[in-house]
């Protein structure tokens, strides 16, 4: 508290754009505080209060100005899960790779702090989930189709000078998950399929469902009287929604659809045939000014490159060595792109 | 403000599994069974060190161990085993998902307070009064029925008043797990972005009313139960000297 008392009254003192930096990075120190969580596709969408006017601090003082073929240093950021730093880690493998000096900056809190921060100008490209990145904007125009959704995602964020860059096969979205016994018993395979058994299953659904048109407008698309008569209000996405679910305590459960525990207790996810569900491929944004002093169309092209090889089956088996099995980031973003020839 | 009277004039919220008698009902019904658990525990082995003076620094050590582990954790860590031992044990897994890690976690976090008191409090009994009585050929059950657990009782129900206080106001976390409760009001908001406020301040409002309220119930019982001649002189001109363990222990006692 202390510290950020100080940069309040700092902050009256100078009023100068600087102060924005420094406040921000202290939003990071506040930001890697706070719990992890999975990149809730139900955010909400909470108005930028980065003025798009945002200084940009003329960045890195050791790039020289440099012609289009030259490989700037790149400066990459991710949120506070394992799974937002694995997407960081690969593209700065990549990068690497190909040469160029990355600055890993991994572990900015979530959206809410960590956009604001590349506003300012302090990270040059973060992994984004297009449905979410975009519901930061605008929820309304939130699909069930990734490339509508990087492209509303783009329309968003042109005048900030960003670029998204293109998105991966895979996708990291809401799971309505079973075991695999109740599955079988009650045959389910889809959504559309629970409508006839819901007064029989316990639904573990998050607390916020009522008021998530995601979560409780999606049920009722598939004709489930919400709320369900028997339903456990527990944290989507969370260890012990995975737990509760695994220990019968639940019979459906709302996890995320790369969720290490959907293979480890071999869970079931039900296909969202009526694509209620927002598409979450992964997708890098970059900072124009960055873009601009490199050679942009190769830049792009290695980084699309390793986005087309991520899918969602690459997501939870990473994710799964990296959550379950205590593997570390990098080793495991290494050993993704080797078995890719990348 | 007008929203959280909105909150509570709402007739919706005082009715069903979701109104606030209903919550309040689950909430004193998880607080109360691990208090009274953590009694069970805590206060026959705090009459032991007490009264014998022996082990009393392993068995306040440990506790005071489990003070300091978080609730949240005392919680979430007990949940895989809660949820495993359903099927074996022959109880709803609902049951070791939505009570018994709240119930274990409110439980450690009351041990603490109960057994330091108990044993401060059989220790604050004069030495010579004790002596006195075996001269008078008191056996030990005696000592300890007839003299120390009465001259000790207003500091016992102290260590009580503290432990109930506590898990009142920490069961709120319980709504994690999908625990009933006040917490659900403040949980529930808390997922609802801007529009939860009311609810979040509302929760917030009965929990501690809920605190405060059996806080003065005890404060009053805790009176009642001091022995005359020892209690605390409401001017402190008057009366006889006050027990100084009482005052360390009960932060609150001369103020009821």
């Amino acid at each position: 508290m202390p510290r950020f008392r100080g940069a309040n009254e700092e902050d009256n003192h100078m009023r100068t754009p600087r102060v924005l930096g420094l406040g921000m990075s202290l939003l990071v120190l506040l930001g890697a505080c706070s719990t992890g969580a999975t990149p809730a596709p139900s955010s909400a969408p909470v108005t930028s209060t980065a003025p798009s006017t945002a200084p940009v601090t003329s960045t890195a003082p050791s790039t020289p100005p440099a012609s289009a073929a030259a490989k700037a240093d790149i400066r990459i950021g991710s949120d506070n899960f394992y799974e937002s730093k694995l997407m960081g880690e690969i593209y700065a493998q990549v990068l690497e790779k190909a040469g160029y000096k990355v600055e890993r900056k991994f572990g900015l809190g979530s959206r809410q702090q960590r956009i604001p921060i590349m506003d300012a100008g302090q990270i040059d490209l973060v992994a984004e989930y297009v449905g979410s990145g975009l519901g930061f904007y605008d929820t309304t125009k939130i699909t069930g189709d990734g490339q509508k959704n990087a492209d509303a995602l783009q329309a968003a964020i042109t005048s900030k000078g960003l670029t998204v860059f293109g998105i991966s096969p895979g996708q990291d979205s809401n799971a309505f998950v079973v075991r695999a016994e109740t599955a079988t018993s009650l045959n389910l395979k889809n959504m559309s399929d629970l409508a006839a058994v819901q007064a029989q299953i316990k639904w573990g659904l998050p607390a916020d469902c009522d008021t998530n048109p995601i979560c409780a407008g999606a049920l009722k698309t598939y004709g489930i009287t919400y709320p369900p008569a028997k339903r456990t209000a527990l944290g989507a996405c969370d260890v012990p929604m995975a737990q509760a679910l695994q220990g019968k305590a639940i019979d459906l459960a709302e996890l995320c659809s790369t969720q290490p525990a959907i293979v480890q207790f071999g869970f079931v996810q039900l296909v969202d045939d009526k694509q209620t569900q927002p598409a979450e491929n992964i997708a890098p944004i970059v900072r124009n000014d960055y873009l601009a002093k490199v050679d942009a169309a190769s830049f792009k092209a290695l980084l699309d490159a390793a986005s087309a090889k991520v899918t969602t089956e690459a997501l939870t088996s990473m994710g799964k060595d990296i959550a379950v099995d205590q593997k570390d980031v990098a080793a495991v973003a290494t050993a993704f792109l080797t078995a890719n020839g990348l | 403000m007008d929203t959280i009277v909105a909150f509570f004039t709402d007739p919706a919220n005082w009715s069903g599994d979701t109104g606030i008698p209903n919550r309040l009902f689950e909430h004193l019904y998880i607080s109360g069974s691990s208090v009274v658990l953590a009694l069970l525990i805590a206060v026959p082995i705090g009459l032991y060190i007490g009264h014998t003076n022996r082990g009393s620094g392993v068995a306040i050590n440990l506790a005071n161990i489990g003070r300091a582990i978080p609730s949240y954790s005392m919680m979430v860590i007990p949940l895989p085993l809660t949820l495993t031992l359903a099927p074996v044990l022959g109880y709803d897994p609902g049951f070791g998902l939505t009570f018994l890690p709240i119930f274990i976690a409110m439980t450690f976090l009351a041990i603490p307070p109960l057994l330091v008191s108990t044993y401060a409090g059989l220790r604050s009994v004069d030495r010579d009064l004790i002596e006195s009585g075996r001269g008078m050929g008191l056996s030990e059950r005696q000592i300890l029925s007839q003299i120390e657990i009465p001259l000790a009782s207003s500091i016992l129900v102290g260590g009580f008043r503290t432990a109930t206080l506590q898990v009142i106001a920490t069961a709120t976390i319980g709504a994690i797990l999908g625990g009933g409760g006040l917490g659900r009001f403040i949980f529930d908001g808390l997922s609802q972005g801007v529009a939860g406020y009311p609810s979040i301040y509302s929760g917030a409002i009965l929990v501690s009313g809920l605190a405060i309220g059996v806080d003065l119930l005890l404060a009053w019982v805790q009176r009642r139960l001091t022995p005359r001649a020892l209690r605390t002189a409401r001017r402190p001109t008057a009366g006889p000297p006050t027990l100084s363990a009482d005052e360390d222990l009960q932060w609150s006692a001369t103020a009821a």
